[in-house]
């Protein structure tokens, strides 16, 4: 027993000993550590830019993996991430090239449980991050196999991509991806459109490391676990050191990036982001544990009036719109007369102003300004849909005389997916169509998964609800890719019909589309989407704007930060002073 | 009692069938599947996923399979590999062969995750948070119980059957809250969220820090999990201690002139708790299975919240696994149960 | 007790000279029950919450459903004295009782008004899961023997199931057959019916599908019990067939304990009710229902404490007046406390 005392105290005194070398070895005293929240409770399904979907991981991603265009997390534009410069030629079939000229100083990293190292290849040198990483990037992205939620941002634009993607070629040379050397990648596109550069620079393309995914000789292949730590390699500011599933991912600072211009080094040396509902997490705010945070809905009024939190209270723009959509086909809302009355009636200021209180912008048109190519409403006061209630009435008025029908006995259903908020915003409509137009809006929620089908289907309800955040800064993400024939929320059959969603068609519309995306004159292009934002939703109304969200925030003082309009914040910009 | 519990083990193996049955066929019927999203994926990318998953497959094959990687046990030369579809609870290396056995299949939404991952990293938080809830369910719920049965219709009682109905009539939704701006935010004793211990666990199931820095985090959760549960066990105790002492044996026991003190604790009390073991069967079941409400509110990484949204995300073998998880804990649960009956009550004999 | 009073003057008219005892120990229960001070209490207050739902118009004097958008999350003076730190932030209005909530709507007529749908629940999930499992353990305790043993094990296999991820199923599955059906099907009819309900028909099912398992095992056991009685022998050697003997003989003398056994339970109805309407699958707005101003209550529960305490409230003195009831009905009806106090 006694023995065992001795042993006992002896390798504690051994431990204090090692661990004070530890710190005489050049370890700073104090490490500067951030606490933030993940975008909401449960876990952050994958981190592999190839697969990402959800908010927190492009967050990660943005983070640890540097796209060869970056996008300026607060003014939107362009600037050099990976690639220092890129030149852009039109070939003779109008497809465009985009050749990137690649950093050569940036190697990949991995965390060993104390600090983060460079990884070296079988021949014991570092590997570095070159163009044939990012080749490998994109393939994984668009492989079928890997069945990647976001795939379509690149078969849309990419030459080949799509057929690839679709399975219908295996060959991954028929897809417009040309490593030239090391540190040169050639992409070419369908068309010269003006987002081919930002489309280049997302997470959809970002270098993974192949050795570690596949295996090679001197590395065990870790297939789709390649993002749990241990195996996790990356080269960006940060990379990740531990994930405990459902709780908390810690980023670590990766002395390693060079630093440039547009992606400094990380100031903040390690990043705790914690996986807590909004409450809890605005709980922890309160208790100093967290210093930054989402304001819940309920606590806004709250925060403003407290002397502390109303200091802290940050209400930044986030690109998103919230609306209401139309199955334009479906009994009641096919004349549009009732559409437009319906999307008029409504007072988004008040819904503002009582039930959201975020500051939000009424919304007049879908694609919000702050995006390439989207009115603003310094340009356009005037475009898209405005509430006009009298008008409104008078609208529905004339249809109801028409059809021979009185309004509070007009059948019309709102479905929602199930969520408080959304319910919240559902109840104060459904109170202004029956004020304002007298009408009776019945409301069903369903379950995320049953809505995504309902609304996609034959038996789209009359009005439904979506909301849509931006993929990457342009009005074509949000125009085209939503709302055109085969748009996310227009979808069509095989034979090229309307099939669910809006049942909508407009030629004038798609034209507008088409030419847009390939206008090089910005002053063009912003009337090109004007026109389109006032067929969509005046003179055909196929769906309610309601408002362009914000981001409700509270930051304690000791943080210097950036707010990203698109959500993913970029942690290695900000800075803690000291307390 | 060798027999009957062997009787019992084939009976509960029918069972989980039956549950898995159930639970297979309703999860398929509810419309929406795992790979809806909000931008459609293209037909093709669903089918390579559907192959992938088996889920291409016709029903009843794809159900046989899923109980042949459960149940069957599986003796193999080739060595586990990376695969999440190659995940096996259970693998042993025995020299030249495996043995390996049980593999609920990979999460299709967790994409790095598997079934049985959640079991190891989440059960064991759950089943802590759990046990602890119970306990303290138990040392509040029976002397409460007690008190109100040996003072019936006095202001004990009233008082007791009074604090008991207000634990089960104040959720975890309005209490959860109150106890972590009380305690968490105002107070600050106790840390507002999270939990005191991380993988790995001792054993596959215990922290390996018994201490403050542990319990601190476990109190406000196991409070506001464990008070509505003690409700229920105060109300039982009481109602059975009640039954029980108007009994004739325990009239006997007085006439002999034994104290009530030793009449109580020493006839009563062992008696009238069997109906509360019987309830915590099922408790011990639900509680270590983790609560939803309890989980987000105090930011717990536990099994709660797979429960509900394994369901919202069509995430089939998470439903799977969690729904029979729970259903094996309760029918253990319950032949533990009979077998402490037997223990308690002389009078119940199993052949 | 009103329904058992009616089996009993059955059997009366039947003229069995055993109901007449039987009578006796009614009023005997009845006697001892006034006599439970709480349990009287528990009875009056259940008796003032199913005045006040039927009512509710009376009472009620503003729309439960009507929002003043501008008004949200008014309180008035007394609560904000019950809570100062609301002061720096809350719009003070005498105009509502207990406050409006988040889209400026009366929180005491919804309170009002949601005593019908909790009621409604507490009443109707019991009564549902109550046929379904006083029929099916009657039959199973009735005929023993196999018979018994297959429906048991049955019993037993939905007993495994964790009964709340089982309505989450069963109303998803549900829900989602609003728009995704043809008219003219029963689903059709029944989801139709369910919007007509504001959500609750289905909360019903659900409630009334998971909980009628714990009913058929009680009745099964007092089958068991009684069917061995001398009385049932007397009853099958003058030739009565099964049905009238389990219906006119048996069930008579088990549903007492039965009726105990439900009124414990409504407290448990009333809360899942609450949890659906926490994940959301609760009745649809504007129909109140406590369950769903607690759980929105609860997410404002820093900022605006009443609204989520005034509902709570209501809903712990219904289940405060239930569980006195229950368990003064259960100590009345014992028949080994018969004769005390």
């Amino acid at each position: 027993m006694r023995k065992f005392y001795v042993i006992a105290g002896l390798s504690i005194i051994l431990s204090l000993v090692f661990s004070g070398c530890d710190a005489l070895g050049g370890q700073p005293a104090e490490l500067k550590t951030l606490h933030v929240n993940s975008g909401g409770a449960g876990d952050i399904p994958t981190i592999d830019p190839a697969i990402a979907e959800d908010v927190t991981a492009i967050t990660v991603i943005e983070s640890t993996f540097i796209g060869l265009t970056q996008i300026n997390e607060v003014t939107s534009l362009l600037e050099p991430g990976m690639a220092t410069e890129w030149d852009e030629v039109i070939n003779a079939d109008g497809t465009q090239t985009i050749t990137f000229h690649l950093r050569d100083d940036v190697p990949w990293v991995q965390w060993n449980d104390t600090k983060v190292e460079i990884v070296k290849d079988c021949a014991g040198k570092d590997r570095m991050v070159t163009a044939d990483d990012f080749a490998y990037g994109i393939y994984r992205n668009l492989l079928p196999a890997n069945a990647s939620p976001y795939g379509y941002l690149l078969s849309f634009v990419l030459k080949g991509a799509a057929e690839f993607n679709d399975g219908d070629t295996e060959d991954f040379s028929t897809v417009g991806v040309e490593v030239i050397d090391d540190t040169t990648i050639a992409l070419t596109f369908l068309e010269p459109a003006a987002y081919n550069a930002q489309i280049s620079g997302l997470w959809v393309a970002r270098p993974q490391p192949k050795w570690v995914i596949d295996g090679d000789d001197c590395t065990e292949a870790q297939g789709e676990k390649w993002t749990e730590p241990g195996s996790f390699q990356s080269y960006g500011p940060y990379t990740m050191s531990e994930w405990l599933h459902d709780s908390s991912m810690t980023l670590v600072k990766n002395p390693f990036w060079p630093g440039t211009d547009s992606v400094p080094q990380a100031k903040i040396d390690i990043v705790e982001i914690a996986m807590l509902d909004p409450v809890p997490a605005f709980a922890e705010y309160e208790a100093g544990n967290i210093d930054a945070a989402a304001v819940p809905l309920a606590d806004i009024d709250r925060v403003k009036a407290d002397p502390e939190l109303s200091k802290e209270l940050v209400i930044a723009p986030n690109l998103c719109t919230y609306f209401y959509g139309f199955n334009t086909t479906a009994p009641v809302v096919e004349d549009v007369r009732v559409r437009r009355a319906l999307s008029m009636a409504i007072d988004r200021q008040g819904l503002i102003d009582n039930v959201l209180k975020g500051e939000q912008e009424p919304a007049q048109w879908f694609a919000r300004p702050g995006l390439a190519g989207a009115p603003t409403m310094d340009t356009h006061p005037d475009l898209g849909v405005k509430s006009d209630p009298e008008a409104a009435k008078a609208l529905l008025d004339e249809y109801l005389e028409e059809t021979g029908q009185k309004a509070e006995d007009l059948d019309l259903t709102l479905v929602f997916n199930t969520s408080a908020d959304h319910q919240k915003i559902a109840e104060a409509l459904q109170q202004m169509w029956a004020d304002n137009l007298g009408v009776n809006v019945k409301l069903v929620n369903q379950e995320w998964a049953v809505f995504l089908e309902t609304i996609k289907g034959a038996a789209t309800p009359q009005i439904w609800r979506l909301g849509w955040c931006l993929d990457y800064p342009d009005a074509n993400n949000f125009l085209r890719e939503v709302c055109a024939a085969n748009g996310s929320s227009n979808p069509y059959d095989e034979a090229g019909n309307p099939a669910g969603g809006f049942f909508w068609n407009n030629d004038e519309f798609e034209d507008l589309m088409k030419q847009a995306a390939i206008e090089t004159d910005p002053d063009k292009r912003l009337e090109m989407y004007a026109r389109a934002e006032e067929i969509l939703v005046y003179e055909d109304a196929v769906m309610i704007p309601i408002y362009w969200y914000t981001r409700v925030t509270v930051t304690k003082p000791y943080i210097i930060r950036t707010f990203s309009v698109g959500g993913h914040e970029l942690y290695y910009k900000w800075d803690i002073t000291s307390e | 009692m060798g027999r009957y519990i062997i009787r019992r083990l084939i009976y509960i193996f029918v069972v989980v069938i039956f549950v898995s049955l159930i639970t297979f066929g309703l999860m398929h019927a509810v419309p929406g599947g795992p790979f809806s999203r909000e931008k459609a994926l293209p037909k093709e990318t669903i089918a390579i996923l559907n192959a992938r998953y088996h889920l291409d497959d016709p029903l009843w094959k794809q159900y046989t399979h899923y109980v042949y990687e459960v149940l069957v046990p599986h003796i193999t030369t080739t060595p586990p590999t990376t695969s999440l579809m190659d995940d096996y609870l259970i693998s042993v290396n025995l020299g030249p062969t495996w043995f390996r056995w049980m593999n609920f299949g990979p999460s299709y939404r967790s994409r790095s995750r598997t079934v049985n991952d959640i079991f190891r990293d989440n059960l064991p938080v759950s089943a802590q948070l759990g046990t602890m809830a119970l306990v303290i369910a138990i040392l509040i719920g029976m002397p409460l119980g007690i008190m109100a049965a040996l003072k019936q219709n006095t202001i004990f009682d009233y008082l007791g059957m009074a604090i008991s109905i207000f634990g089960v009539s104040v959720p975890a939704i309005v209490l959860g809250p109150i106890l972590v701006w009380l305690f968490g935010v105002a107070l600050q004793w106790f840390p507002v969220t999270g939990w005191g211990a991380k993988p790995p666990y001792l054993l596959g199931l215990l922290p390996t820090n018994f201490g403050w820095d542990y319990f601190k985090y476990a109190i406000m959760p196991s409070v506001a999990l464990g008070l509505g549960s003690s409700a229920v066990i105060a109300r039982l105790t009481r109602a059975s201690l009640l039954q029980t002492v108007r009994e004739d044996y325990i009239r006997t026991a007085r006439a002999k002139g034994l104290t009530e003190r030793m009449v109580i604790l020493g006839h009563a009390l062992k008696n009238s708790l069997i109906p509360v073991v019987t309830i915590l069967g099922p408790l011990f079941a639900a509680l270590v299975t983790g609560t939803f409400v309890t989980e987000t509110i105090f930011g717990i990484p536990g099994m709660g919240r797979y429960f509900i949204t394994s369901i919202t995300n069509r995430d089939y073998p998470v439903i799977m696994g969690t729904i029979l998880l729970y259903a094996v804990l309760l029918v253990f649960a319950n032949l533990a149960v009979d077998i402490v009956y037997a223990y308690l009550d002389p009078r119940i004999r199993y052949d | 007790m009103a329904q058992a009073n009616i089996e009993l003057q059955k059997i009366g008219a039947g003229g069995a000279p055993l109901t007449q005892k039987r009578e006796s120990l009614w009023q005997d229960a009845l006697r001892r029950l006034v006599r439970n001070r709480a349990a009287v209490l528990g009875g009056i207050i259940v008796f003032l919450l199913i005045l006040m739902a039927i009512s509710a118009p009376l009472i009620a004097v503003k729309s439960y459903e009507t929002q003043v958008l501008t008004d949200e999350n008014k309180a008035p003076e007394w609560v904000v004295a019950l809570f100062p730190t609301m002061k720096s932030y809350v719009k003070i209005s005498a105009d509502y009782p207990l406050g409006a909530d988040y889209v400026g709507r009366d929180i005491f007529s919804r309170i009002v008004y949601g005593a019908r749908v909790s009621l409604t629940v507490a009443f109707i999930g019991p009564l549902i899961s109550l046929i379904i499992g006083v029929i099916y353990g009657a039959v199973s305790g009735y005929f023993g023997g196999r018979v018994d043993n297959i429906m048991m094990r049955i019993v037993d296999v939905l007993y495994a199931f964790p009964s709340i991820l089982f309505i989450i199923l069963l109303m998803a599955f549900f829900r989602s057959t609003l728009t995704n059906l043809q008219p003219g099907t029963l689903a059709y009819a029944l989801s139709q019916l369910d919007a007509r309900m504001g959500g609750l028909l289905f909360i019903f099912i659900g409630i009334g599908m998971t909980s009628w398992q714990t009913m058929a095992r009680l009745t099964r056991g007092q089958v068991l019990a009684a069917r061995e009685k001398e009385y049932i022998e007397a009853a099958r050697t003058i030739g009565a067939g099964n049905l009238r003997i389990m219906f006119r003989h048996i069930l008579p003398n088990v549903v007492g304990p039965l009726v105990v056994a439900e009124t414990l339970a409504i407290p448990s109805y009333i809360s899942t009710e609450a949890f659906l309407s926490f994940i959301g699958l609760g009745v649809n707005p504007p129909t109140p229902s406590w369950g769903s101003m607690i759980s929105d209550g609860a997410t404002v529960i820093r900022s605006y404490p009443h609204q989520a305490l005034f509902p709570a409230l209501a809903l712990a003195i219904t289940m405060f007046a239930f569980n006195f009831l229950g368990d003064g009905l259960r100590d009345a009806l014992d028949p080994r406390l018969r004769g005390t106090q």
